[in-house]
């Protein structure tokens, strides 16, 4: 099956698996956009992204992929927020 | 004033080790608790839950947890509880802890919560009995809730702050998609943020969503998620209201 119901469900399944035991990434947002599959989103690891990256290869088989995936930052806040 | 240090959505696993230690051994300098808007896994090992512990253990201010979802996904969500509360964290599912900062009574009351959606769109008590099942425990983790927070209030803390990982309002999920705000989380955790008048909320689990919201009652809501604050821990700095509370009669 090709068109853009194969590609539809394809996301979807891609979806899935990400959600899945493998990675457990929620952060990350799969879109179709003028024929290209968009990944964002922030990911805890870069091995992590890595993987992702990975696993969206081998389930979207073919169709063109533009990811712009950031890895979360563990550093220290520059300054508090002040609730009133 | 209260500094309430706060983080969810680590998600930690073997490869993760050691990541958010050298951030939080800082704590002693800017902080006075460490709140934890669980899931603190990937997938609820306990493998996964001794990396959190080694992450917790000894650091320089108390540690308060709720779980989250992905704590939940092995069904040892028990045991992963023990884990956490061996290294030293106070891990609450539907109950409240009381720390004395600097002899001021600041209450947390705890649950994961659960989804369900927000006021006017969300899911009711009606037909299969999974669909009732899914509202209510939804309403269990809200009624634990408010519960918890009057019960702290009782106790005379003067600062009351709403832990959860489940969203109370849908302010914080902007930036997530639509369809799935009714499983990210449930107004009726607002209700009891309000209802008990609590000073502040903090969620996590919308990785996508924004820091910043606030109840209908205007109690101040931040979603904490990693993702979203983009640091090991967020700092917010809490006025200690000297007003007496007398508690209802009745
Ligand atoms: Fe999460
Ligand atoms: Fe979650």
């Amino acid at each position: 099956m090709k068109g853009p119901e194969a590609s539809e469900y394809r996301i979807a399944r891609l979806r899935d698996r990400l959600a899945d035991e493998e990675i457990s990434e929620l952060g990350v947002r799969i879109d179709m956009r003028g024929g290209y599959v968009h990944l964002w989103g922030t990911v805890s690891t870069a091995a992590c992204r890595t993987e992702i990256l990975r696993i969206a290869e081998t389930e979207l088989g073919g169709l063109p992929v533009r990811a712009d995936l950031t890895v979360a930052c563990a550093t220290v806040p520059e300054r508090p927020e002040e609730l009133e | 004033m209260i500094r309430v240090a706060a983080v969810g959505d680590i998600h930690l696993s073997p490869d993760s080790r050691g990541l958010l230690r050298p951030a939080w051994e800082t704590l002693g300098d800017c902080a006075d608790m460490l709140l934890l808007a669980g899931d603190l896994t990937r997938h609820g090992t306990l493998e996964e839950a001794e990396v959190v512990a080694a992450e917790i253990k000894g650091l320089p201010v108390p540690v308060v947890a709720v779980l989250g979802n992905h704590d939940y996904h092995s069904d040892l969500q028990d045991d992963v509880t023990s884990v956490l509360e061996r290294a030293g964290a106070t891990v609450l599912e539907g109950g409240g802890t009381v720390l004395d900062v600097d002899g001021t009574r600041v209450g947390i009351a705890g649950t994961k919560g659960f989804g369900g959606g927000f006021a006017g769109r969300s899911a009711g008590e009606f037909g299969e009995p999974e669909m009732k099942a899914f509202v209510r425990y939804s309403r269990r983790c809200a009624a634990d809730l408010a519960r918890s927070l009057l019960e702290l209030r009782d106790r005379r803390c003067e600062v009351r702050i709403a832990l959860t990982h489940f969203s109370p309002v849908p302010d914080t999920l902007a930036g997530e998609p639509p369809e799935i705000y009714p499983f990210l989380g449930s107004y009726l955790l607002a209700e009891a943020i309000d209802e008990s008048e609590a000073d502040l909320a903090v969620h996590g689990h919308a990785h996508l969503g924004t820091e910043h919201g606030m109840t209908a009652g205007g109690v101040k809501v931040r979603n904490v998620a990693q993702p979203v604050i983009g640091h090991a821990f967020a700092v917010y700095h809490l006025p200690v209201d000297l007003r007496i509370d007398v508690p209802a009669v009745g």
